[in-house]
This record gives C-alpha cells, structure tokens and sequence, in this order.
C-alpha cells in the first residue's frame, strides 16, 4: 500500500511537472531578432524541471506523505520512492520527447 | 481572355513612377500578371532611370529560380507579377549627333536645300539656344524639339532595324516590345507614365501611340501596323509637384547648358500642356483614359533644399526622392489595367478625384488610392501593410539594414521550428530580398540614415497622414528599436492580435507556423511559396476583411 502511494505521488508529479514545463515553454514569447534566445530559454526550463522533478518526488514523499508506521513500513516507503523518482525523471524525459515530437512545430517542440 | 499589359515610363518623372508601379507589383497588387515595361529616355546615365532598371533587375532576381529567370505569375502573394524589362533611349552621344543642328545635318545638300532647311528649323526652333544645346541630358522643357526628336528617335530605330546591319541594343529591346504589343492587337493595354511639365515626358507622350505605329510600319515596310483605335492607350497627365533651384548666369552662359529647364515655368509649362491636349485630335484620338493628377499645394524642392550650387540637368545626379503623386501615377495604372468601362471611347476620356486637405495637410486613406470597388482599398491597404511590416521584420527586428541577417533570421526561425522546406534557399537570395527591402523602407549609409521609398512617400505629404500610423516611420536607432512591427496601421484594428501571454510578434510567428502556401496562389519554387507562406500569416494578423 504503502508502495502505491509513492508510486502515485511519482506519477501526478511527473505529470503536474509537465504541465508546468509546458505552459512555461509557450508563456515564452518568439523573440524578434537574428540571435533570439527564446528556444533556449524553453530548453533551459524544461531540463531545470527535469532535475527538479525527482527532487520535489522525494521531497514530497518524504515530508508530507511518508506513513506514520514502523520503521520497516518507512523504508518500504522510500525504498519506492526512490524507485518512483527515478521512474518519474524518465517518464518526464520520455513524455517529453513524445511531446516534443508531436508538436514540433511549436514551442514544445524546442525541447529536443 | 485576359488583356496583356504595357508600360512604357518617359523621362526623369516617368521612371520616378515606374518606381512606384514596381512596388504596387512587389506588394502583389497585380496578381498572375505579364507587364511588359519599356523604359524610354533621351539620357542614358540618368539616376533615376538607372534606378528603377537595378529596381527592376532586383525585383527578377528576387523572382527568379535555378530554372526560370524572372520567375512565375502569382496569385495572393508578394511579388506576384511577373516584369519584363526593356529599354530604349536616344542615343545623342556619337560624333554628329549631339543637338539638333548637327543631327538634322543642317548644313548638308545644295546652297538652296541648306537655306530652306536652315529657314524652317528657324521658324519653330529658336536659332542659338534651342537648335544647338547638348541633347545628352534630355529635352530640357522644349517639348516642341522633344516630340520631334522622340519621333525621329523611334523611326530611326526601326529604319535601321529594317536596313539591317549595325542595330543597337537598345533598338532590338525596343523591336522585341513593340513586337510583343504587335502580337497583343486588340488585347493590348498600353499606360504611359510621364509628366507634362518637364522635358523629356511632356515631348513623348502626345507622339509614342502615332510613333509605335509607324514603327511597326516601317520595320515591317508597310505589311503591318497596330490599329490605335483598338489598342487601349493609358497615360498621366502629371502637371507639376516638384521644384528645384533656378540656374543662375554663370551656368546659362556655357553653350551646352544655355537651355535649362526653370522650374518656376513648370506651372505655365502644365496649363499649355494641358490646353494643347485637349485640343489635339491625335492624342485624342490614340488615347482612351487620360489621367489628370497634380499637386495642388506649394510644391516640394526635388533636391530636398540641399543647394550644390548648380541646377542639375540630367545624368547620374539626377536622383530625386519620391513622392505621392508618383504612387497616384502608379495607381492610374492599376485603374487602367482593371476597369473594364470607357475602354473603348471614340475619344479620350478625363479621370480625376481629390483627397481631403485640412489644416494645411493632405490625408490619404487607402480608398483614395485604388477606389473602394470591390473592396479595393482594403486589399490595397493589407498588401502595403503587409509589405511594409515584413521590411520591418527584416531590417528593423532582424537588424537587415546594418548589414545583420535580415529575412535568413526568418529562415532560421522555421528551421527552428522544423518547418525544413525553405532550407533551399539560399544566403545570395535572401540577401537580394533584404535589398529589395532596403529600397522599399530605408537603409543605413555607415550611421546615416537613408530613406528608401515608402519613407520619402510618407515624407512629401508630412505633416498629413498615410494609411499609416506617423511611428511607423522611425528615423533613428532608438526609435527604431523601440518599434512594434505589428501595430503600424492608424485603425487600430489592423494591428496584429495579442494576448496576455503572447506579444504581437509572437502571435504572428504563431501563425506563420501554422500556415502554410496554398494551392489558389500558384506558386512553384521554394523561394515563391515562403513569399506566400508569409504573405498569408502578416495577412491573417492584420485581419483585414477582405471578401
């Protein structure tokens, strides 16, 4: 059960991240210009999130949904949400591949 | 059957419009248009002769692909005309030929013939000046010397072309238009741009119909000719806008510039101009629309006041700034070559109309242009805004005109976007584009500031108002920097959309993306469908209704 919730935490968060790395790439402007710099602005977010995401997993996991159980329990519990944040940092970079590849024509499209 | 179309610009004032005609072609106002276009002068070197032809050679360039020069016929799109550049001048340049005594060869044949020949050029030439100024720099104001000479220029070149031999260049291009207007017949529409005011326009434009006819007579010795009563003949009736400094004694007493075009004739030179085509029944007869258009207000020093000490009188200095009523001329044009009524009058007809003057300034909506048939005007006002803000895009965002990358910025954008399939074009292309631009807008000259031709438009009628809002025309670095391309209109609902998330320019670049060239505009090589693609996105941003 325990395995479960971090699972899940994992999940929404990877998601939620996405979401969040996605409205950021296109709240960045087209920038005028012959060296403009939005692309990389794009690209620069999504990787900063891409780290940030296993991080706020354990963090998450660990301060606000760690059971209040026995210390074998406990270590089940990060044991899968170590799992889960590592799981979560791939499925971000493979989401956002697939993302990246349906809708390269858009700004999504700058993060690969 | 569409018509085929003609132009033929005459003299300094008739290639100034020329220049305007070409730029209502660039903004693609005469779509999946051929336009045959003669450039007709007495002075070879003249600046702006030399200008419009490089405009012209520039504007194929941009049209051109790998496999076909001057490219293709387009529709809805940017440079969607395709021009054909031919060019004729007099030539008085060679020994024996450099005024009217001598090319008249007045003191050829017997004592008698000398004496009769000499008596008649006495009767309508004056005898010092007018019978022995240098020919080189054009008519000088004596249309009466001009129209002969203009005449004779033009059978001289089909009498040699019929001889055979030793024919110019310059006679062949000719041969090769009036060949193309033969073949038209009844098809043809022929606009003749040139003033009435001046020199070497007001000579030519009563005598080109009657001359290209005998042209054709001559080379062909009698077995064919064009029937002026059915091919439409067009032309302005430009009477004088312009002014500039009045040559002083020291420059009159040389015996080449003892004949001088005065400006502050140029208003008497208008109203016996005006009288004398009214009154003649060979102009009446070879033309169907004459378009009346005039400046009605003090007119504007063609030198822009500098004073080099010296009237110029033709030649490479000859490089005026432009101005509306040649953008007026331009637009007669576009009347001529799109109406279908009094086409086909026994006589010519009169076309005038005025635009709103107030506070002692002019201001022109894009109705007072093209008319509002059809809506008209509002095509005519998207496709200039278009244009314009795309110059903008390039020299201005893109840094175009301090030699930065211009239109390959865009190029790089789409790249960026995956949008791969402009990758073809290459960096000489973009770079004839960004000229193109240059001498649409402006340019830089080192840190000086260089108007290119919608500025000097905007500039002749300023303090008045021109479709466009005044900060659309910024003059320095600061302000340019400052400028957002999408909100150049005066009606601000033309300027581009935007979101609280999203400025103008993204929104466009949005669109761009999602755009795309369609099938209706025609278009073939790489080059023709990123015109188009662009033509459409700046279109939908400025949301002009335009059916």
């Amino acid at each position: 059960m325990e395995s479960i919730t971090a699972y899940v935490i994992s999940g929404i968060t990877t998601l939620a991240l996405l979401l969040i790395a996605a409205l950021i790439a296109n709240s960045i402007n087209f920038e005028r210009g012959s060296r403009p710099r939005d692309a990389a602005r794009r690209r620069t977010w999504y990787w900063v999130i891409a780290v940030l995401n296993p991080v706020l997993i354990f963090v998450l996991g660990y301060y606000i949904f760690r059971p209040d159980a026995n210390v074998m329990i406990v270590k089940r519990f990060i044991h899968a949400l170590s799992i889960g944040a590592a799981c979560g940092f791939v499925v971000y970079l493979l989401l956002g591949f697939v993302l990246s590849r349906i809708y390269k024509n858009g700004k999504i499209g700058h993060w690969f | 059957m569409m018509d085929k179309l003609f132009v033929i610009a005459v003299g300094g004032t008739g290639m100034r419009c020329l220049e305007s005609f070409v730029h209502l072609c660039a903004i693609g106002m005469f779509d999946s248009r051929e336009i045959e276009v003669l450039t007709l002068d007495t002075d070879q070197t003249n600046g702006n002769k030399g200008k419009v032809e490089e405009l012209i050679r520039l504007y194929n360039r941009v049209k051109s692909s790998d496999t076909l020069e001057g490219g293709t016929p387009n529709a809805d799109t940017f440079f969607s005309t395709k021009l054909n550049l031919y060019r004729f001048f007099t030539n008085y340049s060679g020994k024996g030929r450099e005024n009217y005594k001598n090319l008249s060869r007045l003191s050829t044949g017997t004592p008698d013939q000398q004496r009769d020949n000499q008596l008649l050029s006495d009767l309508f030439l004056d005898n010092q000046s007018v019978q022995e100024f240098n020919l080189a720099h054009g008519y000088r104001a004596q249309t009466h010397l001009g129209s002969l000479l203009m005449y004779h220029g033009i059978t001289e070149a089909a009498r040699n072309i019929a001889k055979g031999g030793n024919v110019q260049l310059q006679e062949r291009e000719l041969e090769q238009f009036i060949g193309k207007l033969e073949l038209a017949g009844e098809a043809a529409r022929v606009f003749v741009f040139g003033s009435v005011f001046g020199g070497t326009g007001a000579s030519s434009i009563p005598i080109i119909p009657k001359a290209l006819q005998d042209f054709v007579q001559i080379r062909s010795a009698g077995a064919s000719s064009i029937d002026l009563g059915k091919t439409r003949f067009g032309a302005t009736l430009l009477t004088e806008y312009f002014t500039f400094r009045k040559p002083d004694d020291k420059q009159r007493s040389s015996k080449d510039d003892s004949v001088i075009a005065d400006a502050s004739f140029f208003p008497l030179n208008s109203q016996a101009a005006l009288q004398f085509y009214q009154s003649d029944p060979t102009v009446q007869r070879s033309y169907k629309l004459l378009y009346h258009i005039g400046w009605p207000v003090e007119s504007k020093k063609a030198d822009g006041g500098q004073d080099n000490g010296k009237t110029i009188t033709g030649g490479a200095d000859q490089k005026n700034a432009c101005h509306i009523t040649e953008l007026l001329a331009a637009c007669a044009a576009y009347d001529f070559f799109t109406r279908e009524s009094l086409l086909d009058g026994p006589k010519a007809a009169y076309l005038y109309k005025a635009a709103a003057f107030s506070d002692n300034a002019f201001s022109f909506t894009a109705d007072d242009f093209v008319g509002n048939q059809d809506r008209a005007g509002e095509v005519f006002a998207n496709k200039l805004g278009a244009f314009f803000s795309l110059a903008h895009i390039s020299l201005t965002a893109n840094g175009g005109a301090r030699g930065d990358l211009g239109i390959k910025a865009f190029l790089n954008l789409l790249h960026k976007q995956k949008i791969t399939q402009y990758e073809g074009i290459s960096e000489m292309e973009c770079a004839d584009l960004n000229d193109y631009f240059k001498h649409f807008a402006y340019t830089f000259d080192k840190d000086r500031f260089v108007t290119g031709w919608i500025y000097q438009i905007r500039n002749s009628i300023a303090p008045g108002s021109f479709i466009f809002n005044s900060k659309a025309f910024p003059d320095n670095q600061a302000e340019l920097n400052r400028l957002d391309v999408g909100t150049i209109f005066l009606d601000e609902q033309y300027h581009w959309p935007k979101s609280l998330i999203s400025s103008r320019y993204s929104t466009f670049v949005s669109k761009l993306i999602e755009s795309g060239a369609l099938e209706q505009q025609k278009v073939n090589t790489t080059k023709e469908k990123f015109l188009a693609h662009l033509y459409n996105a700046l279109s939908n941003s400025q949301g002009f209704q335009l059916n």
